[in-house]
Order: structure tokens, then sequence, then C-alpha cells
């Protein structure tokens, strides 16, 4: 007796233990289904943790969409002005790379030109849509003259005809006052390139018996001086022969295309050189 | 002096803008022209003393960005000056409508003139069908500036007659 009263708290642990172990075991095998004390608990539970589940949910809700985006707005706003930014930087870069092929192809140009030449921007348009002539960044204290040729990256461009200090304008070849001495390159039938408006170009004084067909390549004659023999300057898009008449009629597409051009070089040799 | 300052200012703002603003986002044909409606908002406004030679000389002006020759626009800015002067006093000035068909009269007007003296003491062939083809979308883009410029304040109390 005496050997039991003094370790009751033994025996009990022991008992207990092995209740237990042996509730454990004995459960083992229903690992899948819930027993009587299973389901009696999740029964007196449910009710209770279903609010305090939907608080919980609640209180992440508040955090996350509230508390935790006390920082969001202008977090977006930095990041709009990131994406701003980058967009510029974007664009400076493409603006950059369209620049850099345009001067390279007008580069080739002016090392094939046996002359010195001048780069120039366009910097105006004319101010009649009937007009055609452009503004740009040269003048003669670049030593620009009235009557020099311009040509872009294409072909000609056109002539210059007023020049100030820092400016000059010129005419380009689809005016009405325009005129270029022309050949067809394949034919070498010879013509004046005279402005026609809309963009466009005729070529003059060719008479029914010269061989013109449509896709043919003009260049300049190098008659008159202003533009170097061999310079492209359009393609034949029309040929038309009337019944009567000394002429034909033939409409020429210029290469270049004159509403958007940025860049051009003066071909520094006046006519009279 | 305000005046004329804001005058020249006016004008400078309309050559830099049609020269090398507008062609950049419009087609040529759609290129409205902004010394044309000074001039006619002039002819409606000022005395005829002083807005003959300013007529003229915006004309001028735009013979130096449009065309190559010299004085061409002068001249006929200057006889539509005068003619819309002569009949501006029977008429209410500060009329919205008025002023959107006299810039477009001095539109057409401007133009055949243009291509008549063109015509007659140039050699400038197949004008008259760049002219004729641009004409109406040029008519209309002026009629439209002139219909949008009395939306500036003050537009009507700058029209009363002096």
């Amino acid at each position: 007796m005496n050997f039991l009263k003094k370790n009751t708290p033994f025996i009990l642990a022991a008992v207990g233990f092995f209740a237990a172990l042996i509730f454990y075991s004995l459960n083992i095998p229903h690992k899948t289904s819930a027993n009587v004390i299973e389901r009696w608990v999740i029964t007196v539970f449910a009710p209770i943790m279903k609010p305090f589940s939907q608080l919980s949910f609640f209180g992440e809700n508040v955090w996350d969409n509230y508390i935790g985006l006390v920082h969001v707005r202008q977090e977006n706003r930095q990041l709009r002005e990131d994406i701003k930014a980058l967009n510029d930087r974007v664009i400076a870069a493409e603006e950059v790379n369209q620049a850099y092929r345009r001067l390279a192809r007008l580069l080739e140009v002016k090392n094939a030109i046996k002359a010195p030449t001048l780069t120039a921007t366009v910097i105006g348009e004319d101010e009649s849509p009937w007009n055609g002539t452009l503004v740009i960044d040269c003048g003669s204290s670049s030593g620009i003259a009235e009557g020099m040729a311009v040509v872009a990256a294409d072909g000609i461009v056109g002539q210059v005809v007023k020049v100030s200090r820092t400016s000059s304008r010129v005419l380009l070849l689809t005016d009405h006052s325009s005129g270029i001495a022309a050949t067809i390159q394949r034919s070498r039938a010879r013509g004046v390139v005279k402005g026609k408006g809309d963009g466009l170009c005729q070529l003059e004084f060719t008479t029914r018996e010269e061989d013109v067909k449509v896709g043919d390549v003009l260049v300049s004659s190098g008659i008159g001086g202003v533009f170097l023999k061999g310079s492209p300057i359009g393609e034949v898009t029309m040929v038309k022969r009337g019944e009567y008449g000394i002429f034909q009629t033939v409409t020429i597409r210029p290469f270049v295309n004159v509403s958007r051009l940025e860049d051009v070089l003066v071909v520094l040799r006046n006519n009279n050189d | 002096m305000i005046r004329y300052g804001a005058t020249v200012f006016a004008i400078i703002m309309a050559v830099v803008l049609q020269s090398s603003v507008l062609p950049v986002y419009f087609a040529a044909p759609f290129k409205p022209d902004l010394l044309l409606v000074i001039m006619v908002f002039l002819a409606l406004r000022i005395s005829l003393l002083a807005g003959a030679p300013l007529s003229w000389t915006l004309g001028l002006v735009k013979d130096v960005f449009s065309g190559i020759y010299l004085g061409l626009n002068a001249l006929s800015f200057l006889f539509i000056f005068l003619v819309i002067k002569n009949i501006s006093d029977r008429l209410y000035t500060g009329s919205v409508p008025l002023f959107v068909i006299a810039v477009s009269v001095a539109t057409l007007s401007c133009a055949s003139i243009d291509m008549l003296f063109l015509v007659m003491f140039t050699e400038s062939p197949g004008i008259a069908y760049s002219v004729g083809v641009g004409l109406v979308p040029h008519l209309l883009v002026n009629a439209f500036v002139a219909s949008i410029i009395p939306l500036i304040p003050g537009f009507g109390r700058l029209l009363e007659a002096p």
C-alpha cells in the first residue's frame, strides 16, 4: 500500500501514457475517418471557428488592401514617372537611330559626289499648298549661293534660289518654276524635268520617237552645270503619245519624297565655277 | 504700343506655325493660310491708312516664305484688303459668320489673283491644275481656322469699330 501511495503520481502518469498509447494505436487503422470524439469536437468548434475565420480574413483583407497599400499611390506615381522617363529614352534612342541611318545614307552620297558639299537641315516648308520650296538652316555665311544644287540620299531635291545669311530657300524639283535637264538612263533620251504639282514632275521636250518606257530611270544630264551629271531624279510612271503632236507626255515620280525631307546636301559648286 | 507688339508677335507666330510646325502634322493642301486670316481680321478692324501698308507687308512676308516671286502675295493681299475695307463700313464686323465668310472669299480671291498673275507674267505651266486641286481643302481649312479664332477671348471686343 505504501508503495502505491508513494508512487501514485508515477503510476498515474504511466497509466495515462499507456492509455494514450493504446488510444493512439487503436486509432491508427482509422486514420481516414473521424471517430466520435473528433466529430464532437469539430461539431462544437465549427460554429465558433467560422466567424473568427471570417474576421481573420477581414483583418487580412484590411491589412493587404489598405494598411499594406499606404505607399502604393506614391510608388505608383514613381513608377509612372519611371515609365515616362524610359519611354522618353526609347523615343530619343529611336530618333538618334533614325538620324544615324539618315545621315549614314547621306554620307554615302556625300562621298560619292566629287565636289565639296554641305549638310543642311530643313527648317521650314512653303506657306502655300501649291508652291514647292523649302527653307534650310544654312545661308551665305556657310558658303551657299543661289543656283547651287541640293540633293538628298535618294536623289536630286532642287536648287537654292534665295539666300540669306543664316538660311536659304530651295526650289524643289516638283515646283512649277523648276526645270532640270535630264536623260533617260536606259535609252539616253533627253528632256527637261519640270514640276507638275502633287509631288510629281513631267519630262518635257521629249519627241515622240524617243524610247521612253514606264519604269525608266531619269538622271540629270549635267547640261546647265547646276546638277552633276548622272544624279538620280526619278522614275517614269506614265508615258502618253497622242495621235498628233511632236512631243510625248511623260510623268515622273521623283525618288526624293520632298514631304519627308529632314537633311539635305548642298553641292557647293556654282554653275559659274 | 502693346497692340503693335501683339500684332508683330501674332505675325511671327503665324509664320513659324505655318512654315515649320503645321507642315509636320498636316498634308500640304490642309495647311491654313494664317497670314491671310490675320489680314482679313485687320481689314475688318483697323483703318485704311494703317491697314493698307500692313496688309501689303503681310503679303510680302508670305512671299518670303512661299513661292519664288516676291510681291505676288503682297499685291493680292493689298487688293483683298482694299475690297474688304471698302465694304466693311456697311457691315456688322463683329459677326462671327461674316468673319468666316470674309476669310473664305479672301482665300478664293487670293488663289485666283495669284494664279492669274502667275499665268500672265511667269512661266508656270500647270499652276492652274495645282491651285485647282489644292483650293477646296485650303478653303475649308482656312474657314475652319476662321471659325476657331472668334473663340479667343476678346474677339468681339477687338472687332468693334474703333
